[in-house]
């Protein structure tokens, strides 16, 4: 089932291919209907999904036997969260690029390929399979950047590329050395999760270990300092390309720390869960402050992102129950906000063709609708209580308290300067009345856009009200990392930190 | 002395391959036919050479099963028929058989020249083919020397273009040398083991105690410089960029390719399997060779403007990949990554020829904008082939990069494997500048029209990139097989 949730957009992608390029009216809803049938099998596979720990549906196919490579897939409550996500984001990425006209075919095709790289990452249970897919889908968005972007978009194309690809190649490096470590001590070359994680390291190679798989995530999520890559690839993206770098693409990194950097150096995880953290925290800080200062509206919004995206990483190396399940969950609730500020930034960008916050102002009097969609996201991004945001944050600050309580307080600042940005920028563009009069004959949201927004609001609603119909699902595999590093470190979660102990319990 | 024992089998495919360079000088002569009859000629000449490989292979196959190798040293230790000189030769072959078709239109318009060139890449691969079944050193350097010259010749056959005749003239000089370099270091190594069988020399260094090596690494070290210019390593590279420039474009992917199997294929020779016994001495040196040239193909590559004096810089960094897989110790690694950056070459030169006619020396990456709208066959078979050549995963370069990183790294040259993943990085940024140029910008020159020996090669060398990169069992258990002795 899951190999046919990868290939299903593949499928997709080349039967794209096949229709002829002259049929231009054809191919973006062609590829907006394909792109439901993963989103379809996924809903199916969340309703399927068992609340327990381990992997589900699980398949295994050799790849190449002597070098122990295998096509293994499976399903855990950290993954399925974010393949439900990518399915549900691509096809509103692909319904909200209908201003793109030039190369439509292409286009489609290459946001498919990448839909199937993505959730190729997130069912890998085999690193070098993993490693294939984690460096493969760089090919489809070096190209929607770099061709469907702006002015500078083959900057931004080539510095997202290089960023990320000399992160992975290091972590290349790492993986090779597991395996063979693997060889040297079980007598057979694996690339298995589950058999690298029984690993014997030593400290020293599981510190450099862990170092080069970081480095990776961190350029991807991507963690102070490494963060430069990211405002430069959003600000020239197409809408399509910011939704999807921002909802699905960041939290290979920040998934990737919490699945490999955990599970695989649990000692190492241990030792860095304050270098890890400030790193984060810093990020949170700076993220924010710079978002104020921004004059770009989708700049303001990328680095809002780097921002949010400090808080999951603060939340996976606080080690504890609230902190894992706030990381997990909180991947989904940021997917969705900031996706959904992409693409009504999006939309003001195809009404007005600037981002500038200073060219606007009274929107609200023109645009109330649109206006409302915008309030809303930014509540949801804030953490306003009863919306998704406020499940994530609080979850982590909670959990981060209990073993890095320093820099959950710092953090906590994060949600206050948040409401600054996100509400200042709300107040420039859109309270007042309009003085420019571009700005007076702006149309509302149509029909089709709010069929948009309407399901990402649906569920940040959802997630707001009843976090348990995903959090039940997570809370095993969650619990089952604690319990591996626990069995495998002498790092014992301090009460309350388990899911069980008092605070946690009546939160999750 | 003892009359030799000849065995037609051993040569049967070089004999081919020489006879029907004969045959197409003959024919020339005799009847002037259409290019078209001669190259069936030289396509069927190659063919049957590799119809008799393949018993070759099966025989390798069944003496190595049998345990009983030795038979497969024949013409009195002269030539080996093992898995090694096989599979080298079926990469030979096949090369030969994509670069006569890439070539195909400036053959054609060669006119009566048209028969010349066409014996003379049979000549070579008939040299190169000689010379990856050597078992002894001095047939070595002969092979080489028949496919070199051969080389230099083709290099210069667009006579009336100064840069050719550069190429050639630079080819030849360097060429020489480094061939002479070569001979030295076996006559070296000669006077040091008194043996110039490699088996031979493997059993005498591993029976004797060698008190003043002396000479032996003097003349391994002349050897490694030989063949480290032939297969275009740094620091021995120069002469590649102008080489890959002048020469005619439809015939430089498959020179350059030759050169690289049978120059490494006789590295894997020497020093794996003759001189394994100093392998404490020659391993720190090759792997400063494959650390130089990774580096300075990679980085030199980024600042060029010409299409081929890019390819010809990333080869260097290619040639650096390549000897990370020796210092790995395994063939099985190299063979991989000959085979399909072989495949790739070729085809990228094709593209090349494509774009900026086949005779032409300047390719200047203003003549690649907007190539996927003037011509998306070219720009999508391109951009797969550079991807391939960059090592990004679903690729059989990235397959290949990774068994020889694997193997070294098992071998403990981590150092050498880091440097590679970052010169790796650094090489994505020129093979995407391409690419850049090609899906980026928006040229308003008209379409290309792709000749269809052209597609072919392209339909051969694309779709291999893409089945070794998912299905990469399928050579990598040929190459596993293809042991030397």
């Amino acid at each position: 089932m899951l190999t046919w949730l990868v290939l299903l957009p593949v499928i997709g992608a080349l039967v794209v291919l096949m229709i002829p390029g002259r049929r231009k009216e054809l191919h973006l809803p062609l590829g907006i209907a394909l792109s439901i049938l993963p989103l379809a099998l996924a809903l199916y596979v969340f309703t399927v999904f068992e609340p327990v720990a381990g992997y589900q549906m699980t398949e295994l196919q050799p790849w190449y036997e002597p070098w122990g490579i295998s096509w293994s897939l499976g399903l855990d409550g950290i993954s399925m969260p974010m393949v439900l996500l990518t399915t549900i984001l691509v096809p509103i990425a692909l319904a909200a690029s209908t201003s793109i006209a030039h190369r439509a075919r292409e286009f489609v095709i290459f946001t498919l390929l990448l839909e199937a790289g993505m959730i190729g990452v997130f069912v890998s249970l085999d690193l070098f399979l993993f490693f294939v897919f984690f460096e493969a889908i760089l090919v489809p968005m070096y190209f929607i950047i770099g061709i469907w972007g702006s002015d500078r978009r083959v900057y931004a194309a080539m510095k997202f590329f290089l960023y990320t690809a000399f992160g992975s190649a290091l972590m290349l490096a790492g993986i090779i050395a597991l395996a063979i470590t693997h060889g040297q001590q079980f007598g057979e070359v694996s690339f298995a999760l589950s058999d690298l994680m029984r690993l014997e390291l030593g400290t020293g190679a599981e510190r450099w270990l862990f170092a080069a798989f970081a480095l990776a995530f961190a350029i991807k999520v991507p963690l102070f300092p490494l963060h430069t890559w990211l405002p430069d690839a959003h600000t020239e993206a197409p809408t399509a390309g910011s939704i999807l770098l921002a909802g699905v693409m960041l939290k290979l990194g920040t998934y990737g720390l919490l699945r490999f950097n955990l599970s695989l150096f649990p000692e190492a995880s241990v030792d860095a869960v304050w270098i890890m953290g400030a790193l984060a925290v810093i990020g949170i800080v700076y993220g924010a402050v710079v978002a104020i200062v921004q004059p770009d509206l989708k700049k303001l919004v990328a680095y809002s992102s780097v921002s949010h995206l400090g808080f999951i990483v603060l939340g996976t190396f606080a080690l504890t129950s609230g902190g894992l399940q706030g990381a997990v969950i909180q991947n989904v609730n940021h997917g969705l906000t900031t996706g959904a500020l992409f693409l009504l930034v999006g939309m003001l960008y195809e009404r007005r063709h600037t981002k500038q916050i200073s060219e606007f102002g009274g929107l609200q009097k023109v645009m109330p609708i649109y206006a409302g969609f915008f309030l809303f996201m930014i509540f949801a991004s804030i953490g306003l209580p009863g919306l998704n945001g406020f499940v994530g944050e609080f979850l982590i600050l909670i959990g981060s308290y209990a073993t890095l309580p320093a820099l959950a307080i710092i953090a906590a600042s994060g949600v206050i300067l948040a409401a600054i940005y996100l509400l200042w920028a709300y107040e420039r563009v859109f309270t007042g009345v309009p003085e420019k009069e571009e700005n007076k004959v702006l149309s509302d949201l149509s029909v089709r856009e709010i069929s948009l927004l309407a399901p990402l609001a649906g569920l940040v609603i959802l997630l707001g009200l009843y976090p348990n119909i995903l959090l039940d699902k997570i809370a095993p595999s969650t619990e089952a990392v604690l319990d591996h590093i626990e069995a495998t470190t002498d790092y014992r979660v301090p009460e309350p930190g388990r899911l069980g102990d008092v605070f946690v319990a009546e939160e999750g | 002395m003892v009359t030799p024992e000849i065995s037609w089998i051993a040569i049967l495919p070089e004999l081919l391959l020489a006879l029907g360079a004969a045959a197409v000088l003959l024919v020339e002569v005799q009847w002037k036919p259409r290019t078209l009859v001669l190259g069936a000629l030289a396509g069927g000449s190659v063919l049957l050479a590799a119809g008799f490989s393949v018993i070759q292979w099966i025989q390798a196959g069944d003496a190595a099963g049998a345990g009983d190798p030795s038979e497969l040293i024949v013409f009195s230790g002269l030539v080996v028929m093992d898995g090694l000189a096989v599979f080298a030769r079926f990469a030979l072959l096949a090369v030969t058989g994509l670069g006569l078709l890439a070539g195909w239109r400036y053959i054609e318009g060669l006119g009566r020249r048209g028969a010349e060139t066409i014996a003379l890449v049979l000549l070579a691969t008939a040299g190169f083919s000689i010379m990856v079944a050597s078992n002894n050193l001095v047939m070595m350097f002969l092979g080489l020397e028949v496919g070199s010259i051969a080389l230099y010749v083709l290099a210069g056959m667009s006579r009336e273009r100064a840069r050719s005749d550069e190429a050639a003239i630079k080819y030849f000089l360097l060429g020489s040398f480094a061939s002479a370099l070569f001979v030295y270091g076996v006559a070296l190594i000669y006077a040091g083991t008194g043996e110039f069988e490699i088996i031979a020399i493997r059993d005498f260094l591993s029976s004797f105690v060698v008190l003043s090596p002396a000479v032996i690494l003097i003349g391994l070290g002349l050897v490694i410089v030989g063949l480290g210019f032939k297969v275009s390593a740094a620091p021995f590279h120069s002469w590649a960029p102008d080489v890959y420039q002048g020469a005619p474009a439809g015939l430089v992917g498959y020179m350059a390719a030759m050169a690289k199997i049978a120059g490494f294929v006789a590295m894997v020779r020497i020093l794996l399997t003759g001189l394994e016994a100093f392998e404490s001495r020659w391993l720190p040196v090759v792997a400063g060779i494959a650390a130089l040239s990774m580096l300075v193909g990679s980085i030199l590559a980024l600042v060029q403007d010409d299409v081929r004096r890019m390819l010809a810089y990333s080869g260097v960094a290619h040639a650096g990949f390549i000897m990370t897989g020796v210092v790995g110790g395994t063939t099985e690694g190299v063979l991989f990554y000959l085979a399909v950056y072989a495949l790739q070459l070729v085809a990228a030169f094709a593209v090349v020829a494509a774009v900026s006619g086949p005779a032409n020396s300047e390719s200047g990456l203003d003549a690649y904008r907007g190539l996927s709208r003037r011509s998306p066959v070219l720009g999508a078979s391109f951009a797969v082939l550079l991807f391939g050549m960059a090592g990004l995963p679903l690729t059989s370069g990235f397959i290949a990069k990774f068994g020889v990183f694997a193997q070294a790294w098992s071998s403990g040259f981590e150092w050498l494997v880091v440097l590679a993943v970052v010169a790796s990085v650094v090489a994505f940024a020129f093979y995407l500048r391409i690419i850049v140029y090609m899906y980026m910008d928006e040229g308003d020159a008209g379409g290309i029209e792709v000749p269809a020996p052209v597609g072919w090669v392209l339909a051969v060398a694309v779709g291999t990139t893409i089945l070794w990169g998912i299905l990469p069992g399928s050579l990598l258990d040929l190459a596993a097989n293809a042991l030397p002795l």
